[in-house]
């Protein structure tokens, strides 16, 4: 704390004792909690949803900052939910729960969803609310790689006492193909040890490293579980994040047009969805 | 005999490497074998290895290289010599009935221990198959050498005798052929008469490798080196240099590596692909689960589902440096320095082929150094002739293709 560090603490869904709060509350901090979770009414609270059939009860009260998990069908056939949302909300983050079994039929229905929803942000922007999203904003504020970095600026600490590269890895102890590989990296006995730590930096990515799909969150625990790598992404992903990318780009184009925002900032066009076809041949 | 043929594998860079694992059984116990699981159990079924090709051969889209090479690997192959045969008929009249692009452009390879060569059944293939037809005989030396590490399995008698009678029906039926010999320590001692004993058995081609596990003691670089300079001098005082070729010997090695201009990967793990007796696919050979130690095998997909692209996009986007520690990178003398992408996995601290394994690099060194001897010494020799030696270095630049 000394180091001016901020703690992000997730809230389980049911009444914390009153000595955690105090704890708690002596440190700067953010709290990400379940959107049903009895109230911890706080500006810098992170809301998060589950699915998207709740949404139109939820009282969204000014400049929230809130997530959305859900399925990526959800999104698709959900737009509408969503977009429902932007014009109450500071920031709103959507978090696909299934990408690893998208397959390639999905993909023109994503297209549309995120047009749709540019209609909407577009709107907000010219009545002068920035609302920001992850899948189509973030895009346009970034000019390099702006990834999870986990196992190299973070690191988890889960309720078993071991440190993890991230929650996913402690929650999810599902098949990950290549045995059954331990993928906590120590524990508060002995201390921090992540071998082949260079794995999860950017430049030891070879395609991440050739890619502008800056707001791509270059999960490492969906590339482990879909590549057997962590440092290398599956298809499907880079696809989805292209699209979010061209996507942004439309976008930033058509507030170019109706705003003075963002004169100078430009997405140049590409020609693929996936960098595996643009990749070196040495 | 044209120096061009040597070292250049069949339609280089241009041909599909698919591997039928059809026995992990095999008669040799070989002390350096990578194979860990050999077992006599796991023979292929037919039917496993005709989804296989059914499925590889409907998806001409996923597999698009202009020529194919059916390999066939154990264990031992010709323990399985009657499945191969069915194997290679169903091939050929499968590639004639979808008028495939491979029906023109095919190739079955084989690397043998060399013990039933001579049986009928394997004789018969050979010649119905002669102009579609790679066959290496693996022979390490002289008996000392050979006999010190290819041993049977059970007795644990040496297997030279029985390989080497073998050897003159095998070069009647392919002149140009070439053995590949596997070097680990406590052989060291005999490389130079073995080389020199192939030559003089009539095999102009040797293949010949250091093994890529950590086997290496103390004093093997030396010992080493000494015996490629004498080997050396041998070669090139006796004019072997004219019609015999060692793979150690090689000009483009032993030199720095720009980073920019130099940043392939050494192995062709992923652009082949393997087949086991249960139908997966993998990476390669050395990927299925009979080769590894203390990994689990990288399965990629199986004839039912097919292929699972995104397990082989680690393969795929894999390059020297990104897999290399920096000593390599920095490394005075990289070019020549292979490694296999199988044993690096095996060896790594968590399961990636992101980990190069060094444990050659000693061994590397001291090729280098005595392959500098062996140039130097040709040089002066000769007066530098260019044109020769750039002829040689042509031939030998593929030599990895022969190191697996």
């Amino acid at each position: 704390m000394k180091q001016n560090l901020s703690v992000q603490i997730v809230f389980p869904s049911y009444e914390l004792p009153k000595e955690y709060l105090t704890v708690i509350g002596q440190i700067d901090h953010t709290i990400i909690t379940e959107s049903t979770t009895p109230t911890l009414s706080s500006k810098n609270s992170i809301y998060v949803h589950s699915g998207l059939t709740n949404l139109p009860q939820f009282d969204f009260l000014k400049d929230l900052n809130v997530v959305i998990r859900c399925k990526f069908s959800e999104i698709i056939h959900g737009g509408h939910l969503i977009a429902s949302v932007f014009p109450f909300v500071r920031r709103l983050n959507i978090v696909m729960t299934d990408i690893e079994v998208i397959n390639g039929e999905d993909l023109d229905g994503y297209n549309n969803t995120l047009n749709s929803l540019s209609d909407v942000i577009l709107k907000e922007y010219v009545r002068g609310h920035f609302v920001q999203t992850n899948l189509l904003t973030d895009r346009f504020m970034l000019d390099e790689m702006n990834n999870c970095n986990a196992g190299i600026e973070t690191i988890t600490l889960a309720p078993d006492g071991k440190f993890y590269i991230c929650p996913a890895f402690y929650f999810d102890s599902g098949d990950y193909g290549l045995g059954d590989s331990c993928f906590n990296v120590g524990d508060l006995e002995n201390g921090l040890h992540i071998p082949n730590i260079r794995l999860y930096d950017l430049e030891h990515a070879p395609l991440c490293r050739i890619c502008d799909a800056y707001q791509c969150k270059r999960c490492v625990w969906l590339n482990r579980k879909t590549t057997y790598e962590v440092n290398t992404p599956s298809h499907e992903q880079c696809v989805i994040t292209h699209i979010e990318r061209n996507a942004s780009r439309s976008l930033l184009k058509r507030i170019q047009e109706k705003t003075t925002l963002l004169p100078n900032k430009v997405i140049k066009e590409i020609n693929y969805l996936d960098p595996f076809d643009i990749k070196p041949n040495y | 005999m044209s120096q061009q043929t040597i070292f250049l594998p069949w339609q280089e860079g241009s041909a599909k490497s698919i591997t039928f694992i059809v026995t992990k059984d095999c008669q040799l116990a070989c002390k350096y074998c990578y194979l860990v699981g050999k077992n006599s159990k796991e023979r292929m079924p037919f039917e496993i290895a005709k989804g296989a090709i059914d499925y590889i051969l409907h998806h001409e889209e996923i597999f698009p290289d202009e020529s194919v090479v059916w390999e066939f690997i154990g264990g031992e192959p010709f323990l399985e010599i009657e499945l191969i045969d069915k194997i290679c008929d169903y091939l050929k009249i499968e590639m004639y009935r979808l008028n495939h692009h491979w029906f023109n452009s095919y190739r079955f390879s084989f690397s043998t221990n060399g013990i039933n060569y001579h049986e009928p059944r394997v004789q018969e293939f050979i010649h119905k198959n002669i102009n579609h037809l790679s066959i290496g005989i693996t022979i390490d030396g002289t008996q000392k050498k050979h006999d010190l590490n290819r041993i049977y399995k059970g007795n644990g008698k040496g297997t030279y005798e029985d390989v080497v009678k073998n050897i003159p029906l095998w070069l009647r039926d392919f002149p140009y052929g070439g053995t590949k010999v596997t070097v680990s320590s406590k052989d060291i001692p005999y490389i130079k008469d073995s080389i020199l004993h192939l030559f003089s058995l009539g095999i102009h081609e040797v293949s010949i490798n250091c093994v890529f596990e950590n086997v290496w003691q103390e004093g093997d670089d030396i010992l080493f080196e000494d015996q490629l300079c004498d080997l050396a001098d041998e070669i090139i005082d006796l004019g072997l240099n004219e019609d015999y070729q060692c793979s150690f010997f090689n000009d483009q090695i032993g030199k720095p590596l720009d980073p920019t201009l130099f940043n392939q990967n050494w192995c062709g793990a992923g652009k082949m692909l393997s087949i086991d007796a249960t139908g997966n696919f993998y990476p390669c050979t050395r990927f299925a689960q009979y080769s590894l130690r203390d990994k689990h095998a990288w399965i990629v997909g199986n004839i039912y589902d097919g292929i699972d692209q995104n397990k082989l996009r680690p393969f795929l986007t894999l390059d020297r440096l990104t897999q290399s520690p920096d000593k390599c990178i920095k490394c005075e003398v990289a070019s020549g320095c292979a490694w296999c992408q199988g044993e690096n996995y095996d060896a790594a601290d968590t399961p990636t082929i992101y980990q190069r394994s060094t444990a050659i690099c000693k061994m590397h060194k001291a090729r280098v150094r005595a392959n500098n001897y062996y140039w130097n010494k040709l040089h002066r020799k000769l007066g530098i002739e260019e044109e020769k030696t750039s002829k040689h270095k042509e031939s030998m630049c593929s030599e990895y293709n022969s190191y697996c």
